[in-house]
């Protein structure tokens, strides 16, 4: 490895295996790297992806049963398609419209009117009712407020960028998980001096579906070892029946299995991908600090004190 | 960023604001991999402070040289994963078709 600083590096280089990849959902090995920068990325993927929500809503007309925050407070929640959300702006460090939602790179305007007419349907005013200025739109219908004849809501929202750190409604992260694999042996040894029962028997012990008995041999034979969920239980069981080591089950502290589920606002390949760059983003900044500034005033208030 | 003892540059607290366990974590995890370091150990002094304490002690390199190689470690290790994780989505759709969302298949 080299470094243009000529320092010396000694970090792993992990590898990633894909098992399941859709639009909203993904699941993913990840080996050869450590318990901390497994959580650091579940951790940047819940709380500091960027995407765009609703964030200030004006209300012109609402005789809807539902009061003015409420329903500010439900289109906040309403997942914004955000695949254009890692390029804009936070209002905050926007210099073009001090962050009022008059300028197009840091917030979209939306527009909803909607007015049960005079017959004894109930309207469902959902998010598909909101107009967008940009062709950026909500993804999927959405209920907001259901009106009953003459009842009306019309309003203006804007959509600004933001990340789950500062509110729920902007995490693109319905789940994202990550267990230890766990790694299973037998004693086959001293399976031998089983009966059939007691085979069962052990088999039955773990909660979730984690050994079966092979029908031919009559063996234990592991099924599925990811479905351990770390509880013992067979663990226990082995203890109680006198026969410490039947069973070992050990976590492989270096392989990780991510679970990721998304709202829907950007798909679960954008949220791993802005996850890694957003981590590594933060890991500049700090790098890249002008230190000696800091260093002067603080050098300064080490000599004073 | 602030970093502490001026006398003694092999010792150093580098203290990060707007910062928390997601980035101290693996710098420390990181720095303890690194035989230069003989401590390394991070605190956020109140959950009310929004910042994050790195203490970082050597074997006799200045301090901020070794910290700032561990997040160049870390840096690399990003990229590589964004690198390696794609070709793994490559390699993935490669053998399974994209599937859509399902979000209206009620």
């Amino acid at each position: 490895m080299e470094r243009a600083a000529g320092g010396v590096s000694y970090q792993r280089f992990p590898r990633v295996r894909i098992r399941e990849l859709k639009d909203d959902y993904a699941k993913f090995e990840l080996r050869d790297t450590d318990a901390s920068m497994a959580n650091a990325l579940r951790r940047v993927m819940i709380a500091e992806v960027p995407t765009v929500a609703i964030d200030l809503v004006e209300i012109e007309v609402n005789s809807s049963v539902l009061n003015d925050e409420f329903i500010a407070h439900r289109l906040g929640l309403i997942p914004l398609t955000s695949a254009a959300a890692m390029a804009m702006r936070f209002s905050r460090d926007c210099d073009a419209c001090d962050g009022d939602g008059s300028c197009e790179y840091c917030s979209v305007e939306f527009h909803l009117a909607a007015r049960a007419t005079d017959s004894d349907q109930t309207l469902e005013v959902t998010s598909n009712d909101l107009r967008s200025t940009d062709p950026k739109k909500s993804c999927k219908g959405i209920l907001i407020v259901k009106l009953r004849r003459g009842q009306e809501l019309r309003l203006r929202a804007i959509a600004r960028k933001g990340i789950g750190k500062d509110h729920a409604k902007w995490s693109p992260a319905a789940t994202v998980t990550f267990m230890y694999e766990p790694e299973i042996r037998i004693n086959e040894e001293l399976m031998e001096t089983l009966t059939l029962e007691e085979k069962r028997n052990l088999v039955e012990s773990s909660p979730t579906k984690v050994f079966n008995i092979d029908p031919n041999t009559q063996q234990v034979v592991v099924e599925d070892a990811e479905a351990y969920t770390y509880d013992d239980e067979v663990i226990k069981k082995v203890d109680a029946m006198g026969k410490p080591g039947l069973i070992e089950i050990n976590a492989k502290e270096d392989s990780f299995i991510f679970t990721v589920e998304t709202t829907g606002a950007i798909t679960a390949y954008e949220l791993i991908m802005n996850a890694i760059t957003v981590l590594r983003q933060k890991l500049d900044a700090v790098r890249l600090q002008d230190d000696d500034a800091d260093l002067g005033e603080l050098g300064a208030h080490l000599v004073g004190g | 960023m602030e970093h502490g003892t001026v006398e003694d540059s092999s010792a150093s607290t580098f203290s990060i604001a707007e910062e928390e366990h997601t980035l101290a974590n693996p710098a420390r995890s990181v720095l303890n991999q690194d035989p230069r370091v003989a401590f390394c150990g991070y605190s956020i002094p109140h959950p009310a402070d929004n910042k994050v304490n790195i203490r970082v002690q050597t074997t006799g390199d200045p301090a901020i040289d070794v910290f700032k190689d561990g997040l160049q470690d870390l840096i690399v290790m990003c990229q590589h994963v964004r690198g390696t994780f794609d070709n793994a989505v490559v390699d993935f759709r490669s053998k399974v078709p994209a599937q859509q969302m399902d979000i209206d298949s009620k």
